[in-house]
């Protein structure tokens, strides 16, 4: 059958409609929103911000609605804690895909960060998705959370997950968008994985990164970027500290990684529509940044034709930042 | 058609001794991770599960990358 509703911001009555209708739903809103609505084959995670048709905007009234198309063959609801977050990608049906949701801060968070890259079946089974957050005038205040609809709960401490089987003709293909590009700055490495750094090294020389960025006067709006055989992956700065001179990120530096700072971008929607380029079809999912979001103003403004929730963390196989993630539902 | 999985074009990717050029973030993934677990670990039981996986990534891939394939093919 197909999915009853579009993938857009919708209401809440309309979500409730297609749920009861036995629509499969992968779904972005805020708690209040996600919490009107009855059990069912979805998941969800809460974040009040939107990439829409018309511009980003934040709405605490309605749910961004991803459907998942009738041809899938079958799709299986699931929530993972700390223990068992290892065999996500084991769980994956060996032909489609996964769609998750993380809350923002929490240990299944830091382990899907720092982790996934060594779990079983890492890159062979697509992992997308996204963590999710609260208003920022609401941070340190309100917990984020996901949803299992299946079993209608409210999660704070796991992952929930979608699993997607597709039928042979249709395979899924992971695609990021990343407007930043690294400067032509000294490389920084790290000795430690992790979220909470003082020390790395730059240009060989040990030297902390708090004190480096005070005396340099870099904007921490500006990721580090490491090249990943040329893709460009960001970790994005969360606060420095320059009295306990320590530097806290959104996704953890891991050693043997060349990191450099990203080169300014001036007009954030300009460079998103000069890399998102028109395709036939769209994707079938697309989420991006609440830095982009927050640096680049994006309130009002459009990011190429694409919509999605914005979030606190994208995941394309492994966790991002200040990215935007696509994912493409291919006929082969 | 791509190589069998014993070809010795899957350990010379996985190691990176052939360089493969590509713009999907996926198989930037690969080439990377190879390359990470490469670096901790040059044992030939390390080389073959890479190739094996490298190999694996790539036949249940086939159809997304053909400009990859074609350099593992040239």
């Amino acid at each position: 059958m197909p999915a009853t509703i579009s993938a857009t911001l919708q209401s809440i009555p309309e979500v409730q409609a297609a749920i009861a209708a036995g629509d499969s739903l992968f779904l972005a809103g805020s708690r209040n929103a996600l919490s009107q609505l009855p059990r069912g084959h979805w998941v969800g995670g809460t974040i009040s911000y939107f990439m829409t048709e018309e511009g980003g905007r934040q709405a605490d009234d309605r749910v961004f609605v991803t459907p998942i198309p009738a041809f899938a063959l079958d799709v299986r609801a699931e929530d993972y804690g700390p223990q068992e977050l290892a065999r996500i990608y084991r769980d994956a049906p060996a032909h489609g895909f996964t769609l998750i949701v993380l809350p923002a801060g929490t240990q299944v968070h830091r382990l899907f960060a720092e982790q996934a890259p060594s779990f079983d079946g890492f890159l062979m089974r697509p992992v997308v998705g996204w963590v999710t957050g609260v208003p920022v005038d609401r941070i340190g205040l309100d917990s984020p959370a996901v949803f299992n609809g299946g079993t209608g709960t409210v999660l704070e401490e796991r992952c929930a997950a979608l699993h997607v089987e597709l039928p042979p003709n249709k395979m899924a293909d992971l695609d990021i968008v990343n407007i930043f590009e690294s400067a032509d700055g000294q490389v920084i490495r790290f000795d430690q994985t992790g979220f909470h750094v003082a020390q790395c090294r730059i240009a060989g020389k040990p030297v902390n990164l708090a004190d480096y960025i005070s005396e340099n006067g870099i904007s921490t709006e500006l990721p580090l970027v490491a090249d990943y055989n040329g893709t460009s992956i960001n970790v994005s700065f969360q606060k420095v500290d320059p009295v306990a001179r320590t530097v806290d990120l959104f996704a953890p530096v891991f050693p043997g990684v060349e990191y450099r700072f990203a080169k300014p971008v001036e007009d954030y929607e300009a460079a998103f529509a000069r890399q998102i380029t028109a395709e036939g079809r769209g994707p079938f999912f697309s989420c991006n940044c609440i830095l982009n979001y927050l640096y680049g103003h994006l309130e009002g403004k459009k990011t190429g034709c694409i919509t999605g929730p914005i979030t606190f963390g994208e995941i394309a196989h492994q966790l991002l930042n200040q990215t935007m993630v696509r994912l493409y539902l291919r006929d082969i | 058609m791509l190589p069998d999985a014993s070809h010795p074009v899957w350990e010379l990717i996985a190691t990176g001794k052939r360089p493969l050029e590509s713009h999907k973030p996926t198989v930037n993934l690969l080439i990377h991770s190879n390359k990470m677990s490469y670096e901790r670990d040059q044992s030939p039981a390390n080389v073959q599960h890479m190739a094996a996986k490298t190999h694996s990534f790539f036949s249940h891939f086939e159809a997304l990358f053909p400009a990859e394939i074609a350099q593992i093919l040239r």
